[in-house]
C-alpha cells in the first residue's frame, strides 16, 4: 500500500469513531497543553527575572550585609553584627574596590494629597550613589551635590502612579512621612517633612538598586531620623564585572571582616536563580510528561479495544491480501495521526494557557495603589520558540506512535482464518 | 487446459484444546482454467477448511496445493498474502467494510496491491460494470440491499483479475430470488467473460447450476461428478 492510501484508510477509521478519537486526540492535547503551557511560562519567567537583574543593577556591583548566611538563613542564627559607616573605608581598602557606599533603609508611611503608601526610604551618599548605579539619574529636578536633611529624591512611579499625567507629588512640593516605635505600651510615629527635588528617570522593575517606587535622601539626614548608627548595607562597585573577579573581592570582603558579613552579587544571585528555575522547570516538564503517559496509555488501551472490534476488518484486509506490514502501517498511522493533530491543538491550547497564566501573575497596570505594592513585580511574557512547538509536536507524535506499537503489532499478526471468523 | 489450482493430497489437522481433529484426511483434485466448479458438502465435511486452504488464508498440515503453480503450502506469511491476490476471495457474509462505499470496497484490493490511484478507477468502474452495479458506485453498503452487496463483494473480488474466483456460500444470506440472480451472475461471468469460479456450498441447487461438483464427506472428496 503506498503512504498516501494508507493515511487516507487510516483517517477514514478515525473519522468513523469521532466521539472516540476525539477523546483519545484530547489526552494528547492536553499533555502537549501542559508541557508547552508550564515550559513556555517558566522560560518567560526567566527571561523576566533576567532582564530585571541586567537592566537594574550593574553586574559590577556587590552588596555586603550583616550576617554570615546566605539569604535562607533563619532569623534565630542571625548574628547581631553590625554594619557602620565607616566601614566603607575597610572596604575601599580591598584591592579591585573602586567606590563603596553605605546605605540606611527603613519602610515608611508617606503621605500624599491624602492617600499613604508604605514605601521605602532609603538614605544614601547621593554622589556615590550616582556613580554606582547608572540608574539613578533624574528625569525633572536634580540631584543636589551638597543637599539639605530635608530633600528627597523620588522614584518615577511615585511621581506618576497612573501612567496618566496626574501626579500625587511633584519636584519642589513637601509631603510628611513616618515610622512608628514603640515608647513603654504607646506607639509614637516619628514624623518627618521632605521636599521633593527631583523625580528619577523611569528605572523598570529591579529587585536591587535604585527603585520606581524609592524615597532616596542623604544618608546623614536618614541616620539621624531612623535614630541610628547602623546602616543596612554598603553598596561597592567593582573594577570588573567578570564573575571570577567578582567571587575572589567577594571573598576578600567577607574575610576581611571575619565572615560575619554576607556579599551578594547580582551576578551570584541570577545564577543560582537560574539553577532554581531550571529545577523548576524540570519538574514542570515532568509534570506535563506524566500527562502525557497518562494520554499515551489512553491511547494504547483505545486502540487495543479498536483492534478488538476490528478483527473481522483485519480479517478482510489481510484475506485480499494485506501483509501484516500494511495492517500494522496502517495502525501506527492512526496513531500518527492522533499525535499530529494533538500535538498541534496542544501547543496552540498550550501557548494560550501560558498567555492567560502570565496575564495573572502581572500587575494590571493603573489600579493605584496597587502599583506601589507590587513595586518589583514581573511581567512575564511565555516564551514559545519555534524549538518549544517543534519539540512538543514530536514529542506527542513520538508518544502517540510508541503507545501503538503494541496494539498495530498484535493487529499485524492477527491469523486472516481467525480474524475472519470473530463477530 | 491450464491448472489454476491443484490439490495433492493436502491433509488438515486442528487442535482442538489438546485433541487433535482431522478436519481434511487427504483430498486431491485440480482445477483447469475456465471451469465452474462447486465443492459440496454438509458441516463438518472439512469444506470450510479446505477454502482456507484454497484461498491462501491457511497452509495444509501435509501435501501440496499449487496456485497458478506456485505452492504455496511451505511460503511465508508475507508470500502467502502476496498469493491471496490471485484468488478472489467472496465471502459468505459479504464482509465489506462499512464506512467505504461500493467503489472503496472494490478498490481495496487494488490498494493493497500498491496500484496507483489513476489506474485504480477505471478498473473499479469496469469491476462493477461487470456485475451490473454501475449505478450504485457511491452508495455505503449500509445503503445497500443484501444482494446488491454480494455483487460489490463479486466485484471487489473480480478487480484484481485473479486466477479464480473462490466463493464461500455465496447465496447463504439472501432469498431465493436473488440468490437465483446471484447464481445467473456466476453463471454469466464463467460463460462470458471466462472466469474461474470455485463456489463452496453445502446447498445442492446450487451445485446443480455448475458443471463439476465435488462432494465432500468426512475430511475426504467422496465423489468428482461432472453434470
Amino acid at each position: 500500500m503506498n503512504v498516501r492510501d494508507t493515511f487516507s484508510y487510516s483517517l477514514g477509521a478515525i473519522r468513523l469513531r469521532k466521539l472516540r478519537s476525539g477523546l483519545t486526540t484530547l489526552g494528547v492535547i492536553i499533555g502537549i497543553a501542559a508541557i508547552v503551557a508550564l515550559l513556555s511560562f517558566t522560560q518567560g519567567f526567566q527571561v523576566a527575572i533576567s532582564s530585571q537583574f541586567q537592566e537594574g543593577l550593574a553586574t559590577d556591583v556587590v552588596t555586603v550585609t550583616s550576617g554570615s548566611g546566605t539569604f535562607m538563613s533563619s532569623p534565630d542564627e542571625e548574628s547581631d553584627f553590625a554594619l557602620y559607616t565607616n566601614d566603607t573605608a575597610l572596604i575601599g581598602s580591598v584591592e579591585g574596590v573602586l567606590l563603596s557606599s553605605a546605605v540606611s533603609s527603613k519602610q515608611v508611611t508617606a503621605e500624599f494629597d491624602g492617600s499613604d503608601q508604605m514605601l521605602s526610604l532609603t538614605g544614601v551618599n547621593l554622589t556615590a550613589y550616582q556613580e554606582i548605579y547608572s540608574t539613578f539619574v533624574t528625569e525633572f529636578g536634580e540631584i543636589p551635590t551638597s543637599p539639605a536633611d530635608n530633600e528627597a529624591i523620588i522614584g518615577h512611579t511615585i511621581y506618576d502612579p497612573w501612567g496618566n499625567g496626574t501626579h500625587p507629588i511633584s519636584v519642589g512640593e513637601s509631603f510628611n512621612a513616618y515610622y512608628t516605635v514603640r515608647n513603654g505600651t504607646t506607639l509614637v510615629p516619628v514624623n518627618i517633612t521632605l521636599t521633593v527635588v527631583g523625580v528619577l528617570e523611569e528605572i523598570g522593575s529591579s529587585a536591587f538598586g535604585p527603585s520606581d517606587t524609592g524615597l532616596y535622601i542623604p544618608l546623614g539626614s536618614a541616620m539621624d531620623y531612623f535614630d541610628t548608627e547602623e546602616v543596612s548595607r554598603i553598596v561597592v562597585k567593582l573594577a570588573s564585572s567578570d564573575e571570577d573577579f567578582i567571587a575572589t573581592v567577594s571573598s576578600s570582603i567577607e574575610e576581611l571582616f571575619f565572615g560575619e558579613v554576607t556579599v551578594n552579587s547580582a551576578t551570584a544571585i541570577l545564577d543560582t536563580m537560574e539553577s532554581i528555575l531550571g529545577t523548576v522547570e524540570i519538574l514542570l516538564a515532568g509534570i506535563g510528561g506524566i500527562s502525557l503517559l497518562v494520554a499515551g496509555i489512553g491511547i494504547m488501551n483505545i486502540m487495543i479495544v479498536s483492534l478488538m472490534e476490528r478483527t473481522r476488518e483485519i480479517g478482510i484486509l489481510k484475506a485480499l491480501g494485506a501483509k501484516g506490514r500494511s495492517i500494522l502501517v496502517i495502525f501506527l498511522g492512526e496513531a500518527l495521526i492522533i499525535g499530529i493533530i494533538g500535538g498541534g491543538f496542544g501547543i496552540v491550547v498550550g501557548s494560550f494557557l501560558a498567555t492567560i497564566f502570565s496575564s495573572g501573575m502581572s500587575p494590571m497596570g493603573g489600579q493605584g495603589p496597587s502599583r506601589f505594592s507590587s513595586s518589583s513585580s514581573l511581567t512575564i511574557t511565555p516564551v514559545v520558540t519555534p524549538t518549544l512547538m517543534v519539540m512538543a509536536l514530536l514529542f506527542g507524535i513520538v508518544v502517540s506512535v510508541v503507545f501503538a506499537i503494541y496494539p498495530a503489532w498484535r493487529a499485524s499478526r492477527l491469523m486472516p482464518v481467525d480474524a475472519l471468523r470473530s463477530e | 487446459m491450464t491448472e489454476v489450482l491443484q490439490v495433492q493430497d493436502v491433509t488438515k489437522t486442528y487442535m482442538m484444546g489438546s485433541v487433535p481433529v482431522d478436519a481434511l484426511r487427504g483430498v486431491s483434485f485440480s482445477i483447469q482454467k475456465g471451469e465452474l466448479v462447486s465443492i459440496l458438502g454438509p458441516s463438518g465435511s472439512g469444506k470450510s477448511t479446505l477454502l482456507n486452504l484454497i484461498g491462501a488464508l491457511d497452509r495444509p498440515t501435509s501435501g501440496t496445493l499449487f496456485i497458478e503453480g506456485i505452492d504455496v503450502s511451505t511460503l511465508s506469511d508475507n508470500r502467502l498474502a502476496e498469493m491471496r491476490k490471485q484468488v478472489g476471495f467472496v465471502f459468505q457474509f459479504f464482509n465489506l467494510i462499512g464506512r467505504l462505499d461500493a467503489q472503496g470496497n472494490v478498490d481495496l484490493p487494488l490498494m493493497i496491491s500498491g496500484m496507483p490511484r489513476r489506474k485504480r478507477k477505471e478498473r473499479v468502474l469496469e469491476a462493477l460494470r461487470k456485475v451490473g452495479l454501475a449505478e450504485r458506485t457511491t452508495h455505503k453498503s449500509s445503503e445497500l440491499s443484501g444482494g446488491e452487496r454480494q455483487r460489490v463483494a463479486v466485484a471487489r473480488a473480480l478487480v484484481n483479475e485473479p486466477s479464480f474466483l473462490l466463493m464461500d456460500e455465496p447465496t447463504g444470506n439472501l432469498d431465493s430470488k436473488t440468490a437465483q440472480e446471484m447464481m445467473n451472475l456466476v453463471v454469466e461471468l464463467n460463460d462470458e467473460l471466462r472466469v474461474t469460479v470455485i463456489i463452496v456450498t453445502h446447498d445442492q441447487e446450487v451445485a446443480n447450476r455448475t458443471r463439476r461438483t465435488l462432494r465432500m464427506r468426512d475430511g475426504r472428496i467422496v465423489e468428482d461428478r461432472v453434470n
